[in-house]
């Protein structure tokens, strides 16, 4: 097909909506050789330098040429918002499939159908989901006519953020035949990425690249070991920076967190992560400087395009000196000065670590997942595999997302059913799992010395993406203070110390049911707990500590936790308000839990009453990896201890809540037997995000 | 699955395969048999291959082509090269292999026995040096009494003992008593398949002798397909000539799919020689096919007098 540089050039004008706007150097050449599509082309350009247009435009003109539309996979798909405000203008008709949209799916598989959409941009996930495969991307499948694959160093075993499903995308690209235009985008590429991704690519290959240095930017980086050292640089830093910026935080829990306690110093923060519902919204908050800053995951990430961004603040160190790139590199674009601070914490180690250890699974889970299924000739659906494999929900779902990658895979999903296939799992999987497991923790450490520096930080990272580090300029900006004021770290501790989690009670009985009880499918409202709350995470830096120690070695909660406690119940103020307390009994420590709901109840002037009792000892709940099998743990194992109930409203004390079944049984025994709503609380959560 | 496929094979693929990842088949009708080999030879005329219609360069070879298939028709295949990435995962992740004419791994019997009738791709699932190895075709009915059924068994589990591979169609009746019988001795396998080769790949009885490389599934038809009266009777044919001798266990006259693979390969094709059972209850079906040229079986009980028995005619002729 032919490029013809004025079209492209008029379409670059609308889309920016500036009629004086010229290409950036690279842009109009690697339009032409999409569009003539004779080679594979990668580009490797930072964020902002306008990737987006290359992709738009040479979609449009293909599409003015009657060609079939184009596909485009990306990781993170919900964060090219600003872009395809851009694609409207040039008269591109751009939708996306995600998980977040399913209300608009018919409309766009209708759209499909009818030729109406120019690209179609999907995440690599949904490339594993057969309804979409089967149902959607079949009907277009054969007229694709550009493949667009963004973030294509997670093609790489070596790109630093691994990503299961580009193990798929992977094969799909080793697979196309040279005659489909092949469009791979990334910023961020060291020497071993590349020539992965030429090997993956093909010899048919040209490359664009560009400049990795940032002159822009000040990096710096401080050590502060504990969360409220860094809470109160944070609050008395962010005030003195001009513009706004980015705080990341390693977990969706810390940004939460940490938002919250810069907005109780009077500070604009915001949120964000993948579980937040408006993302569209806080990023505009953003873009137009209505926020400080954005406290966020990485969620915000890749596509985020805010050229004025001020600085770029981490709480925790990333697992890597490419992430800690691509994330710092988002400040100062079009700025002639910004900061990039690391500030890294005791923390960080366990859970970059956690992160690494559960990338894959282990041969044990491997082996109970496929043990399951030898032994179930006609296949396994998830929730049957909850009921048959004692491991974690997500442990399962991880161990059978990663079988199902290989090729050939050892498991199947056929219908609902997992089923094993004609072939083993073969040795390569674990030789990989080890070897990029060793990589990550080698990055780990490569990070750590980044955090340990004192000057030369752009070096460092330029040297580290295999770039040219020479003539260099020293940073534009004076570094931050690294010291922080003792009295606003007293006043975070006591913020850490506030918060407490709510849990919704369960609604429904496990698949299967409770054979012990006679119970299944719906609970009734009547029989249901109300919603609780627990104190602290049982790993977090308010709480957590002392509720432990209580737990494991002194045999008593510490008289802080009645008083939280306490504190707590007051401020939660449950309506009914409850007029008794009672506790989850324990076989193994009678005493522990009981001691502390009387305390609990002493303090807040209600009575105690012992309503119910362990019929039989079980194994730790800790111990049932997953829902259901925690429930049928607790099946049968609880009873009231009297036939006489105190009437009203109760509060119904535990240590530690998982999987809340115990909570659930027990709140469904006192209201059986007549009493008012019961009103759970514990000290400490543990599983669900951590 | 041969990783990668050959430039050859995509192109074959693209131009002759429905490529079915979904419930139904979009876009355009991928060219029949017929309309492939008249491409093929055209190429072969023109001195090129099917390859190039994946290069840069296509638009040449596409124009000396148009006379023979339609260029729209062409172009429109040519550019499911998503989709056959698409496919080939689906097929890749099932332990699916597939090979085209132009691939080494195809089993030269086929090509030499059906010369141009030899189907342009194969799909399967275990080792596919089985299709090289010959052995004694079994076929028959669907429906059969248990004694059919034990004589099935009792023939594959010969040739399971006397080392020769049982070839055979993998439907209900003759056909899996047979290879039920092969493999339950320890035998060798090569089930030619109609339809739905995805979900027999998944069959938990086949995984162990696909896992220990004693059997192969293959089917000349998309692994998603499902039955079709048109492929059953088509892939008789790959079964006789996959094999070196064929015994036919039961048949209807003039009807069904026994019937009529065994008199194209007495009549027209002659690729091997047809036996069929000649003890147990008598058979009006096997009678007639005795009137087509099939020969008396003559019930071999080691693999000496098996190996006679499927020795070509002419051979056997000059020995006796």
């Amino acid at each position: 097909m032919t490029f013809d540089p004025d079209r492209a050039l008029s379409l670059l004008r609308i889309g920016a909506g500036d009629a004086s706007a010229t290409f950036r150097e690279g842009q109009d050449e690697a339009i032409r050789r999409v569009v003539e599509g004779r080679r594979r082309l990668l580009v490797v350009q930072r964020t902002g330098w306008g990737k987006s247009f290359v992709y738009f435009i040479a979609t449009k003109l293909l599409r003015e040429a009657d060609a079939g539309p184009a596909l485009l996979v990306s990781p993170l798909l919900s964060l090219m918002r600003n872009q395809l405000a851009a694609a409207e203008r040039m008269g591109v008709r751009a939708a996306t499939i995600n998980s977040d949209n399913q209300d608009d799916w018919c409309e766009i598989e209708d759209r499909l159908r009818t030729d109406e959409i120019d690209i179609l941009l999907i995440s690599p996930e949904r490339l594993a989901n057969a309804h979409f495969v089967t149902s959607v991307l079949s009907r277009i499948a054969p007229r694709i006519s550009l493949l667009v694959v963004d973030e294509a160093h997670c093609i790489s075993d070596w790109g630093h953020d691994f990503r299961p499903q580009y193990r798929r995308l992977e094969r799909i690209v080793r697979t196309l035949p040279a005659n489909l235009r092949l469009l791979a985008t990334t910023a961020t590429a060291n020497d071993r990425v590349m020539d992965d991704l030429k090997a993956v690519l093909g010899p048919n290959l040209d490359i664009l690249r560009g400049e990795l240095h940032r002159p822009s930017l000040t990096l710096q980086t401080i050590r502060l070991p504990d969360q409220a050292e860094r809470l109160a640089w944070l609050a008395a830093t962010l005030p003195t920076l001009t513009g706004s910026g980015i705080v990341y935080t390693l977990t969706v829990r810390d940004a939460e967190e940490v938002a919250a306690w810069l907005r109780a110093r009077g500070i604009d923060a915001l949120a964000y992560s993948g579980q937040s519902e408006n993302r569209a919204d806080l990023e505009r908050a953003l873009l137009e400087n209505r926020v400080k800053a954005l406290v966020a995951t990485t969620a915000l990430g890749m596509g985020f395009d805010k050229p004025d961004l001020a600085f770029v603040v981490h709480y925790q160190s990333p697992g890597s000196v490419v992430a800690y790139y691509q994330q710092v590199g988002r400040a100062g674009r079009a700025l002639p000065a910004a900061y990039g601070v690391l500030l890294s914490g005791q923390e960080e180690t366990h859970i970059n670590d956690f992160f690494i250890d559960g990338a894959f699974p282990s041969r044990a889970e491997v082996e109970k997942v496929l043990e399951a299924l030898t032994k179930n000739p006609n296949g396994l659906s998830v929730p049957e595999l909850f009921g048959q494999v004692n491991l974690s929900k997500g442990r399962i779902e991880k161990t059978l997302a990663l079988l199902s990658l290989e090729a050939p895979a050892p498991i199947a999903k056929q219908g609902s059913k997992w089923q094993l296939t004609a072939a083993m799992l073969d040795d390569s999987f674990w030789q990989r799992a080890e070897r990029l497991t060793a990589l990550r923790r080698a990055e780990q450490a490569q990070m750590q010395s980044y955090a340990g520096l004192t000057a030369g930080h752009m070096e460092f990272l330029v040297r580290a993406l295999d770039g040219d580090p020479t003539g260099i300029a020293p940073p534009p900006l004076p570094p931050l203070p690294a010291s922080v004021d003792q009295g606003l770290v007293r006043e975070a501790v006591v913020f850490l110390r506030r918060t407490s989690l709510p849990f919704e009670p369960r609604k429904v009985w496990p698949p299967g049911g409770l054979p012990m009880y006679a119970l299944h499918g719906n609970i009734p409202a009547a029989q249901q707990a109300q919603p609780g709350k627990a104190l602290c995470r049982w790993s977090d830096a308010g709480w957590g500590a002392l509720v432990r120690e209580g737990k494991s070695s002194h045999g008593r909660f510490d008289v802080q936790l009645v008083s939280a406690c306490t504190a707590l119940v007051r401020a939660w103020n449950p309506e009914p308000a409850p007029t008794w307390v009672t506790c989850v009994p324990s076989l193994r420590h009678p005493h522990l839990v009981q001691d502390f709901a009387e305390r609990l109840a002493n303090a807040l002037g209600l009575p105690f009453h012992a309503a119910l009792t362990r019929s039989e000892a079980r194994p730790e709940q800790k111990t049932m990896a997953n829902s259901t099998q925690q429930a049928r743990n607790v099946d049968g194992s609880l009873a009231l201890a009297a036939e006489e109930l105190q009437p009203g409203p109760v509060l119904l004390v535990d240590d530690v809540v998982d999987s809340r079944w115990t909570l659930t049984i027990a709140a469904w025994l006192l209201r059986r037997q007549g009493s008012g709503r019961v009103w759970p609380l514990a000290l400490a959560q543990t599983g669900g995000g951590e | 699955m041969k990783d990668p496929l050959s430039p050859n094979t995509q192109a074959i693929l693209l131009l002759t395969a429905p490529l079915i990842i979904g419930r139904a088949s979009e876009g355009e009708r991928p060219l029949s048999a017929g309309d492939y080999n008249r491409l093929a030879t055209h190429l072969r005329a023109i001195g090129r291959k099917p390859a190039d219609f994946l290069e840069a360069s296509s638009e040449t070879v596409l124009h000396a082509c148009r006379e023979v298939v339609d260029l729209d028709r062409l172009r429109r295949l040519l550019e499911r090269g998503f989709l056959l990435s698409q496919a080939v995962e689906r097929w890749s992740s099932r332990a699916l292999w597939v090979v085209s004419r132009a691939d080494p791994e195809y089993p030269r019997r086929l090509k030499t026995r059906l010369n141009e009738m030899a189907p342009a791709v194969l799909y399967g699932c275990g080792d596919v040096r089985l299709l090289e190895t010959g052995g004694l075709a079994v076929v028959g009915s669907r429906d059969v009494d248990d004694s059919l059924v034990a004589y099935a068994e009792s023939v594959g589990e010969l040739t399971a003992q006397t080392q020769q591979t049982l070839v055979s169609g993998g439907a209900r009746g003759v056909d899996q008593a047979a290879m039920r019988g092969a493999l339950r001795c320890g035998g060798r396998g090569v089930d030619v398949l109609a339809d739905s080769l995805e979900k027999a790949a998944l069959n938990r009885e086949y995984r162990e002798a696909l896992l220990s490389h004693r059997l192969v599934l293959t089917s000349p038809y998309d692994p998603s397909a499902g039955f079709n009266v048109g492929h059953a009777m088509q892939r008789n044919k790959l079964i006789y000539a996959l094999s070196e001798a064929a015994l036919v266990v039961s048949a209807d006259v003039d009807k069904g799919g026994t019937w009529a693979g065994a008199t194209e390969q007495l009549d027209k094709l002659r690729c091997v020689r047809v036996y069929v059972r000649s003890t147990g209850a008598p058979s009006p079906g096997l009678d007639a096919l005795r009137a087509h040229g099939a020969e008396p079986w003559p019930n071999p009980t080691n693999g000496h007098e098996l190996a006679t028995a499927m020795r070509a005619r002419e051979s056997s002729t000059l020995s006796g």
